[in-house]
């Protein structure tokens, strides 16, 4: 009952709204009590079911280190691809925002034909379908092209993945920087701004400011459709367990183990993106 | 030519449509002198917020000529340099919007010398201590570090006046600057224009704030549907009003 404390008497606040003040102020203490007793029988549950399940928690202790070996190759594609896809994310905005056709046509294409087609598929055009295209180049005389359409996996995977996830990011810069009030861009041109300065100085850092949330969103699920270079062979995270998991008939425990992994992964991704929003909300009074 | 000289802003035959049907300026015609105080009145949609905007191209003329301090635009030329003496009229002319338009991630004093570092290229420094003679003269000096969101309403639109003061303008603009102001808050913006006038700036006012049409302002335009209804100065257009319309107008204000 600490509660009472914060409306002592004297403070001259009336003691019916004190009374009502520490009611709300108890409320509040009983929900958040009840809320983290709730995600404790939740996490018993959890753990009860894997018992249940009679899991060999030896085993993936023991495969811990192979899995874990694979931690490297997913970070290392997730983040060479979440850099690709911001660079085209800002391109593209630009592209979609332009008033040259050209530049705006591509753009909006770029989006509309990555958007529309699986990721899967994309994946091996670019691993599988791009060597094919280079031998019909060469056939057109360019020769020796082929061997630089013929991508390692790993290139092939970040490739695909930053392209793909560059076009849905591109809508999303374009909203945030339509998010921002044209007054401030009018400010900015009455002031003898050039476009460019208005992009730079004005819009885009307030733009970041919104598009922080969606972005995060699509870096967490960008992370896990990572596990797609597997299809190419490149010994990533769920690679590694699903091989495993098989070659002892043990997917179950390799499965679990893997997405623990991810789970992990993504929650400190997810603390490292509210860290960013408090950061990025200072001077803001409405997040703040 | 001498005569010419002495004009700060000059407007000739402006017109403005949106729509065919929208005909929001119809031919008109401004002069102002430089070291003059003009105040711009007339009903909401009259088109006087619309003329303010194409002093300064915020908004593009459909045709008519602009001149500020002496550099000619023609409303839809097609001149490579155009867009860079946009921005030079932009230069020397100061804004001030009905909604501050501040910038809101930086802070009052990075606001302030955000044009100057930017767009005119001084060293920061020097518009560091510039922009805090200005926070000083608008009495905001100990507000420097603040963002504007934890400013009032008549606390933000003075730094709006002294952003745009810290590009040493030739004529400022206000657009309606105390329409957004609760009606206690209106009184400390006025006062920071006023002194401003008295300064010798040259200023043209879009506003009903009726202290400063009538004590403040040399001059008082009246418009109506695109078109000037009437001027002269503020003791005759208040007390002695030549047409109906004007008339009616000041009897809704007042």
């Amino acid at each position: 009952m600490k509660a009472d404390t914060n409306f002592s008497e004297g403070s001259g606040i009336p003691a019916e709204a004190r009374k009502t003040l520490t009611q709300i102020e108890t409320d509040r203490a009983a929900y958040k009590r009840k809320l983290i007793i709730s995600f404790i029988i939740l996490a018993i549950a959890m753990v009860t079911v894997l018992i249940l399940l009679k899991l060999d928690f030896r085993f993936m202790k023991n495969q811990l280190p192979f899995i874990f070996a694979g931690m490297g190759y997913t970070l290392f594609v997730s983040f060479m691809a979440i850099s690709l896809a911001c660079f085209l994310a800002v391109i593209g905005a630009l592209g979609r925002l332009s008033k040259n056709p050209v530049f705006n046509s591509i753009a909006s294409s770029y989006v509309s034909l990555i958007r529309g087609t699986p990721l899967l598929v994309q994946v091996y055009m670019w691993y599988l379908a791009l060597p094919q295209i280079g031998k019909a180049l060469e056939g057109y005389g360019f020769t020796g092209i082929q061997a630089y359409f013929t991508l390692p996996a790993l290139t092939a995977g970040i490739l695909a993945l930053g392209v793909c996830y560059g076009a849905y990011m591109t809508e999303t810069v374009r909203a945030g920087i339509q998010s921002i009030d044209p007054g401030q861009t009018e400010a900015a041109n009455a002031l003898g701004m050039t476009r460019t300065q208005t992009m730079k100085r004005i819009i885009f850092p307030q733009a970041l400011r919104v598009i922080i949330p969606p972005v995060s969103n699509e870096f967490i699920a960008m992370v896990k459709d990572s596990s797609l270079v597997s299809l190419m062979g490149v010994w990533e995270l769920s690679y590694r367990a699903i091989k495993m998991g098989r070659r002892h008939f043990q997917s179950l425990e390799m499965l679990i183990t893997v997405a623990l992994i991810y789970w992990m992964m993504c929650i400190m991704l997810q603390y490292f993106q509210e860290k960013l929003e408090t950061h990025m909300a200072r001077g803001d009074r409405s997040i703040r | 030519m001498m005569e010419n000289d002495s004009f700060m802003v000059k407007i000739s035959n402006i017109h403005k449509v949106f729509h065919p049907d929208m005909h929001v300026l119809c031919g008109i015609d401004l002069e102002v002198k430089k070291g003059e105080t003009v105040a711009i009145l007339g009903a909401s949609g009259s088109g006087k917020s619309t003329l303010l905007r194409c002093i300064n191209f915020l908004e593009e003329p459909t045709a008519g000529t602009v001149e500020v301090d002496g550099i000619v635009i023609e409303a839809g030329e097609n001149d490579k340099l155009r867009n860079g003496r946009i921005r030079d009229i932009r230069k020397r002319t100061g804004m001030c919007f009905q909604a501050f338009n501040l910038f809101p991630h930086m802070t009052v004093l990075e606001n302030i010398i955000e044009g100057p570092v930017t767009v005119l290229h001084q060293k920061k420094e020097a518009a560091v201590s510039y922009a805090e003679q200005l926070l000083q003269w608008i009495g905001l000096s100990e507000k420097r570090d603040e963002h504007p969101s934890r400013l009032s309403g008549g606390q933000q639109q003075r730094v709006a006046i002294a952003r745009s003061l810290a590009m040493k303008p030739k004529v400022m603009l206000f657009d309606e600057p105390t329409s957004a102001l609760d009606p206690e808050l209106v009184g400390e913006v006025v006062e920071v224009m006023e002194r401003l006038a008295k300064e010798g700036m040259t200023i043209i006012a879009v506003t009903h704030e009726l202290h400063f049409a009538r004590d403040v302002a040399d001059r008082i335009l009246i418009m109506d549907n695109g078109n000037w209804v009437e001027q002269g100065p503020p003791e005759k257009i208040f007390n002695n009003p030549e047409q109906e319309r004007t008339r009616q107008f000041l009897a809704h204000i007042l």
